[in-house]
């Protein structure tokens, strides 16, 4: 095991390779708040990626309502409970990750899902904790609740898929951090499935072999942004490029919500894999199940998000998802438009941070007809 | 790591596979998956590189496409997003957004923005699989029996005319595929016959002895025509194809010219059906108080909001595309309070959530206004300036008080204000320039004028129709809101008056105050108390958004009166960030308000030419389909008909259906409608492009072609959001022998022209028949108000490229009551104000004069239906006695007709009749995320998200599909059933009615059995005890998809003959629903605008004034059917494993608490 710093942890930690980074690595922020759990995200990835033979249970793409929606099957509930309790009380992580909780001659800590795990992917949809009570009033933070967890595969930085692999046919782009598992030279051994937290790559029994997100890499490697985020109708997503914190740029819209504002997070950092999706927690939701899911940052997360409002910038950058197709790579907030950028400087999109009103005159002189909101 | 390159490898198996004979059949990556094992290669850190990535190439690839195209998605869910689809070889592969919202501008230059964009939803992406997939229908099938019955020569019973059984066994019959000319033949024969069997006086003798209740032979008029219905589901979805059934409908005027012998003058067309009232999907008390059909905003008004309440309304399930603006509107800083019978999907963007009873939120919006007055919180000056609270009410009649009748010589005042007093006879103007409310003379004579008492002179004073808004003050009356007082009629008369708000208030004081509402609602009383005051803190900034489940209970227009009493009190109507609105089906239509341009148009005089004026002349009229769902019936019970005149039916015998399913398949109370209703309906067309549940009992099914392959364009637009949307042809080729809509009612009207010697029946269709639709569709829109100045062939260009169009409405986001509040206009009412005392004799009747509380006509654990108040001395409903039936008879036909008053103390007291006989539970069936209103899933990839049960490989083979529907019940319901989570139930509504009138009997067992509801349960935490919920969007069972899981191989609830594929194994979401008819909402007094332009009226209006039903009225019994483990033995695995509400493991516990981290103590 070689040392690698993960800046998620604030610390160094185990890692089967030497910590290299990729040039620049693919990134998504999401917005747990606008998530509506529509699947179209689901949808678009399915209909695009597989939608063949031996791939009918797979998602690389889906959406799941926390805390009892899960796919595969109790996949969290699942390796929190082998990794035991941890401490995560500190920016500087206490605990152990899943290497280094690895039993001996392994290199992480993981299971190999049962195959009925995975048949139903929408178990849990919109169950709530607790017993709704005849007249419930709930305030924030609800008491009884439920939110939509989107997710797709990380492109960890320290995948432990990649890890895991004994014949090392995971590898990450050095162009872009996407990590993929070459399809000619893959065996099938499932390691990389029992060794992903996330429960992100899946076995194919038609081809024998595993298969996973690829980050779009076909559209990224033409300037856009993936097919899951490109269609999201809830607009909780932001596809882009992040960097490490200590390099982070505040134009670059990834690093603004992760690195400046500290308002998106990454999902179960404990892990160690450094996973860079990111997600802006449910403000509705009490912090304690949300710190076992997205780290110590919870709080101030929420507190920052409850506060756009008042901060433009912020809102500006928020506004900014979904509101085109192309990876942004810098935006500004003028007056009171947030205006998204290309990697060459080019203006992208330009939308308003409010929808104007706008009156029409009673009277079309021009076509002779009266205009009326009632018709 | 000097790794042979791919290219060396790749000849090397080359060469072994050729020894190996297999030749270069397989592609070299197929080679390459054989030998890999042979590919030495080593990796030192796959962080850093990888030697060889050629192989990336194979994503790349199958990402590519030949091209794309652009495609309209319309169902009726009120998006109506323009698609992107992509092609290869061919084939359509995938579909996306297009983003072109962003850049869609109005006619005087003004922009959407781009944060429109994306919108798509699930249910849209999946299309590619039911482009091609197995239950698209694929040219036109005729059913056995009634194919038979056309060519034995119409054989009817001497004595009735009616069809023999043999003929009609619908649902248990087959379908045989026939040329499209021939189907078109036997349909219009079958239309001429109908319409002879059905005309003159032979006619009226055989409905009359089938059965048919006198008053709708009557309403017939001896025409056979009019017993011919259509209907284009939800026309607005459909401008040309689906409006062009109702054109059809007029056209028929033409067959009963020849038919019966008569002229132009006398001849009678078919009948239309509603759709926006049909789908219960109406809040009719809207034009009780506004006279407006719906008073609503688009919903990105939520920019403009500070307080946010969807009320019963899923926003973030069914107005998916729009629910960003909820969510970034709370992002900005407004307040959501989310009112709801569940912790719903809206539940969890909530900064409040209060959970009521389902089917009280009168009663919870009566407590709102309540609080509301009591602590004065509310705006006196709007509520004198736009409602007539102020206005006085007679004591002695309890009819509002007219200026003539305390005024001697009183004059009603000459009308002005944005208002037109129409003389018989005198021309209107076109709609595009009409500027004023147009009132028939004769009503506005009827009306008068109201009267208030002024604070001033302490006088009574009238108060004309024009003194809206700033007018009042203008004129320096101060009307008083309280007291009594005495006024003297020009006839002598001593009378007591008191105004509208004082009998208000004191209703809302004795009945409805916080301690009362929160025991009838189940709502805290601090959450009623703290809504009512937020609402009156956010004047101008309160937006509520209705949906359809409040509307779907029979006390609908009470919750609307109360919902726009609170709103009126606290200035919250017709600004862009205060405002009602109610949210539910793409309704419509009178954006294309010059729509009577196509479908109105004179059959008798077409104009051929297009550019000529088109002559208008209506020959069909409307009726609510609701009589039919009800049995073709009317409402009677004692001595009383509650159907008003202008609402009655006629009886139905021929039926045509486009792109609806709702009108058969996921029709209310179904499986009464099909096994009873239908077998006297003697024919039944569908067009659809998907086998639906209406194919399935259809006796001709035309296959029409999907939205991607529309040769044909067609535009639509939205009643939530501000564009004009175009169907543009696309390129696509079309997979199987189908025809657009507008072919098959050409198609059949040539064969009319052929049966009946007259060529007119072409000649209306002359621009389908020259491919020229464009005429049709230019001729809306240059006399539609929102769009006169668009070209249609522009609007298409641009539709190409997935970019629509605004509406030209006078405001963008579109407002209601904005010009009311904005220019002190008056609304469509008597008064012209907004109105909160019903004076008419029906609401008199029925003790709803005043905005009460009417307990849920089923879904109830009390008495149903029952008025919930306290005495009062303007509540003098007439008793059951006086309408000749005793008001113990609680059943379903009495108690729809009973107004009987219980005080709130006692209503907790009372019981459902059922109560005794096991039935305990409330069952609801709302719409979902992952069906769109009436079209239901059944899509392999989206059935397998349709909730929890979902399993793409079948393990266990009772499972009807990939996916099953399932009913949600509190896990303590089903501990104390002894039904766990993942079991099987039986579900069972009033024995008398469902699922069908006469299950029971003898000799029906087989209908029994498709019909009797099993399902799948889940524990739902989110829905509190007593009450069920099933989502409404899935296919049910029928004859063919029972025989389908009983004896297919693979067990499939799927009909081995048709392909149609059930969510259910037996019964479905509908086995417990009925349907029903609301006395209030057929009156023939009630005075609202008409569907299209300025025009008021009186009496039924289709979809504004008409009867509405009410699909989440139901009471059930539940049982436990089977266990959820596989193959019915043991627990369903996921609750096994510990991971389900209810049943958590020790690690799940821990899990939900958070407890696997350590973290710091607050």
């Amino acid at each position: 095991m070689a040392k690698v710093f993960n800046w998620q942890l604030g610390r160094e930690m185990d890692y089967p390779y030497e910590g290299t980074r990729p040039r620049r690595q693919f990134a998504m922020v999401f917005d747990t708040n606008k998530c509506i759990a529509c699947q179209t995200c689901t949808v678009a990835c399915k209909t695009t990626w597989t939608p063949g033979r031996g791939q009918e249970y797979m998602y690389w793409n889906n959406v799941e309502t926390k805390p009892y929606g899960y796919y595969p099957l109790g996949w969290d509930v699942n390796i929190l409970e082998k990794l035991g309790v941890q401490d995560q009380s500190k920016p500087v992580y206490a605990g152990k990750t899943l290497f280094e909780a690895a039993p001996p001659g392994e290199p992480v800590l993981g299971y190999l899902p049962d195959d009925a795990d995975y048949a139903n992917p929408n178990v849990g949809e919109d169950d709530s904790t607790g017993l709704m009570p005849q007249g419930a009033y709930l305030t924030m933070p609800h008491m009884q609740w439920m939110f939509y967890l989107a997710r797709i595969c990380n492109h960890c930085t320290y995948a432990a898929c990649l890890g895991s692999c004994p014949r090392q046919v995971i590898y990450k782009r050095p162009e872009d951090g996407i990590v993929l598992i070459d399809q000619t030279r893959c065996r099938g051994y499932r390691e990389c499935v029992k060794g992903c937290p996330y429960k992100k790559v899946y076995f194919n029994p038609i081809t024998r072999v595993s298969e996973k997100c690829i980050g779009c890499y076909p559209a990224v490697e033409g300037g856009r942004q993936s097919q899951c985020t490109v269609t999201c109708i809830g607009k909780i997503r932001l596809n882009g490029f992040i960097t490490t914190p200590d390099r982070a740029d505040e134009h670059n819209p990834m690093d603004y919500l992760v690195h400046v504002a500290k308002v998106a997070l990454p999902l179960y950092p404990q892990f160690g894999l450094e996973p860079n999706v990111y997600y802006i927690p449910p403000i509705h939701v009490p912090p304690p199940y949300l710190i076992q899911m997205f780290g110590h940052g919870v709080p101030q997360a929420i507190e920052t998000y409850k506060r756009a409002r008042d901060d433009k910038r912020l809102l500006g950058a928020l506004m900014l998802f979904g509101s085109t197709p192309e990876i942004l790579h810098r935006f500004r907030v003028i007056g009171d438009h947030a205006i998204g950028y290309d990697e060459k400087g080019g203006e992208v999109v330009r939308v308003p941070l409010t929808e104007p009103f706008q009156i029409r005159a009673f009277f079309d002189e021009a076509r002779k007809v009266y205009r009326h909101n009632v018709t | 790591m000097n790794a042979p390159t791919v290219p060396l490898s790749r000849r090397r198996f080359l060469q072994m596979a050729s020894l190996a004979g297999l030749g270069t059949v397989l592609a070299p990556s197929e080679l390459l998956a054989q030998y890999r094992f042979l590919d030495p290669v080593r990796v030192d850190n796959p962080l850093a590189q990888y030697p060889n990535r050629d192989w990336e190439r194979m994503y790349r690839d199958i990402f590519r496409h030949d091209r794309t195209f652009s495609f309209l998605c319309a169902p009726n869910d009120t998006h109506n997003c323009l698609l992107k689809a992509f092609v290869k070889n061919n084939v359509l592969v995938r579909i996306e957004p297009t983003f072109g919202y962003g850049k869609a501008t109005d006619l005087d230059g003004n922009r959407a923005s781009h944060r429109w964009d994306p919108r798509c939803c699930q249910k849209g992406l999946v299309l590619g699989r039911r482009q091609y997939g197995d239950r698209r229908i694929k040219g036109a099938y005729v059913r056995k029996g009634f194919k038979e019955w056309v060519e034995g020569g119409f054989p009817r019973d001497p004595q009735t005319g009616r069809a023999p059984a043999e003929y009609m066994r619908r649902g248990w019959d087959s379908y045989v595929k026939v040329p499209w000319e021939e189907a078109y033949a036997l349909h219009a024969k079958a239309l001429v016959n109908v319409a002879q069997t059905y005309s003159g006086e032979p006619g009226q003798k055989f409905l009359l002895a089938q059965g048919y209740d006198p008053v709708m032979v009557e309403r017939a008029e001896g025409a056979g025509t009019r017993t011919l219905k259509v209907r284009g589901g939800m026309p607005f979805l459909g401008a040309l194809r689906l409006c062009g059934l109702y054109r059809f409908g007029n056209m028929l005027a033409l067959l009963d010219a020849k038919v019966r012998g008569v002229s132009a003058e006398g001849a009678k067309g078919g009948i239309g059906w509603d759709n926006y009232s049909w789908h219960t999907d109406t809040p009719p008390g809207h034009p009780m108080v506004c006279g407006e059909q719906t008073n609503e905003f688009d919903l990105f008004a939520t920019e403009y909001a500070r307080l946010i309440i969807p009320w019963g309304m899923n926003w973030i399930s069914t107005k998916m595309p729009d629910s960003h603006w909820l969510t970034e509107a709370r992002m900005k800083g407004a307040h959501v309070v989310v009112v709801t019978v569940e912790y719903s999907s809206t539940a969890n963007k909530g900064d409040e959530v209060i959970v009521i009873r389902p089917g009280t939120d009168p009663a919870f919006a009566l407590g709102l206004a309540q609080v509301i007055i009591k602590e004065r919180l509310y705006d006196e000056a709007f509520v004198k300036q736009f409602t007539d609270l102020p206005v006085l009410i007679r004591m002695d009649t309890l009819a509002p008080l007219k200026a003539s009748e305390v005024f001697p010589g009183y004059a009603d005042a000459e009308l002005k204000n944005f208002t037109k007093v129409v003389k018989p006879g005198e021309a209107i103007p076109p709609v595009p320039l009409q500027d004023a409310q147009l009132i028939p003379a004769a009503l506005r004579g009827e009306w008068g004028d109201a009267v208030v008492w002024d604070a001033k002179t302490r006088k009574p004073v009238a108060l004309p129709r024009d003194d809206v808004g700033e007018w009042l003050g203008k004129r320096g009356v101060d009307p008083v809101l309280t007291g009594t007082f005495e006024v003297t009629t020009t006839d002598g008369k001593k009378v007591q008056v008191r105004t509208v708000f004082d009998l208000t208030r004191e209703l809302l004081d004795k009945s409805y105050d916080p301690d009362t509402v929160s025991k009838i609602t189940w709502a805290p009383k601090e959450a009623i108390v703290g809504l009512a005051r937020q609402i009156a803190a956010n004047r101008e900034k309160t937006l509520i958004a209705v949906g359809m489940g409040p509307n779907q209970f029979f006390n609908q227009s009470l919750k609307d009166r109360a919902i726009f009493l609170v709103l009126a009190l606290t200035r919250n109507l017709g600004f862009p960030g205060g405002n009602i609105g109610s949210y539910a089906g793409n309704y419509r239509l009178s954006m294309f308000n010059g729509m009577p341009q196509y479908f109105n148009e004179d059959p008798f005089n077409p104009q051929l030419d297009s550019q000529g004026p088109v002559k208008t002349r209506l020959y069909r009229t409307f009726e609510s389909l609701h009589f039919l769902n009800y049995g073709d019936r009317v409402l009677r019970e004692g001595t009383k008909l509650f159907t008003g005149k202008t609402h009655i039916p006629t009886p139905t015998k021929a039926m045509w259906l486009a792109n609806t399913n709702s009108a058969v398949g996921n029709i209310k109370w179904h499986y009464d409608f099909v096994f009873n209703t239908l077998a006297r309906v003697e024919c039944l067309a569908v067009n659809d492009w998907w086998w639906t549940g209406s194919c399935e009992y259809a006796d001709i099914v035309y296959g029409v072609d999907s939205w991607m392959e529309f040769k044909v364009p067609d535009m639509t637009a939205s009643c939530t959001n501000p564009f004009l949307t175009v169907f543009p042809r696309t390129p696509l080729r079309r997979s199987f022998d189908t025809r657009a809509d507008v072919e098959t009612l050409l198609g059949v009207s040539q064969k009319l022209a052929e049966l009946t010697g007259d060529k007119r029946f072409v000649d209306y269709w002359k621009f389908v028949t020259e491919e020229h639709v464009e005429v049709y569709l230019q001729r809306i829109l240059d006399a539609s108000q929102p769009t006169r100045g668009y070209r249609f062939e522009e609007l298409e260009v641009k539709a190409r490229d997935g970019i629509p169009a605004l509406m030209m409405m006078r405001t963008y986001p579109r407002t209601g009551s904005w010009e009311q509040i904005h220019e002190s206009r008056p609304w469509y009412t008597k008064t012209g104000r907004l109105e909160f005392y019903r004076g008419e004799p029906e609401f008199l009747e029925a003790g709803e004069n005043l905005v009460v509380y009417r307990e849920p006509s089923d879904s109830t654990f009390y008495e149903p239906n029952v008025i919930v108040a306290r005495p009062h001395p303007a509540l003098r409903p007439k008793s059951p006695e006086e309408y000749g039936f005793s008001r113990s008879k609680l059943d379903y036909n009495a108690r729809q007709g009973r107004h009987v008053i219980v005080a709130p103390a006692d209503l907790l007291k009372t019981r459902h009749p059922l109560w005794g006989q096991g039935f305990r539970y409330v069952f609801h069936t709302p719409k979902y995320r992952h069906g769109s209103h009436t079209t239901p899933v059944d899509t392999d990839i989206l059935a397998n998200f349709f909730g929890p049960f979902g399993d793409v490989y079948r393990r266990d083979k009772r499972s009807p599909h990939v996916g099953e529907m399932y009913v949600d019940l509190n896990p303590e319901d089903g501990k104390a059933l002894g039904v766990q989570d993942g079991d099987y139930v039986w579900i069972d509504g009033d024995p008398e009615t469902n699922p069908f009138r006469g299950a029971g009997r003898e000799g029906r067992e087989a209908e029994l059995h498709v019909s009797r509801l099993l399902c799948r349960a889940r524990y739902y935490p989110g829905t509190p005890r007593g009450i069920m919920r099933m989502w409404f969007n899935g296919y049910q069972a029928s004859p063919g998809s029972v025989k389908g899981h009983e004896t297919r191989a693979d067990s499939l609830a799927k009909n081995p003959e048709t392909n149609y594929q059930a969510m259910f194994r037996y019964g479905g979401h509908q086995s417990a629903t009925r349907a029903w008819l609301n006395p209030t909402l057929m009156t023939d007094s009630l005075v609202r605008r008409n569907l299209f332009g300025q025009t008021m009226g009186k009496g039924y209006h289709v979809d504004v004034h008409s009867a509405v039903g009410a699909p989440r009225e139901a009471f059930v019994k539940v049982a436990k059917a089977e266990d959820g483990g596989i193959g019915g033995k043991g627990l369903w695995r996921p609750v096994q494993l510990g991971l389900r509400p209810a049943n958590e493991s020790a690690a799940m516990k821990r899990y939900l608490t958070g407890g696997f981290v350590l973290i710091r103590k607050a």
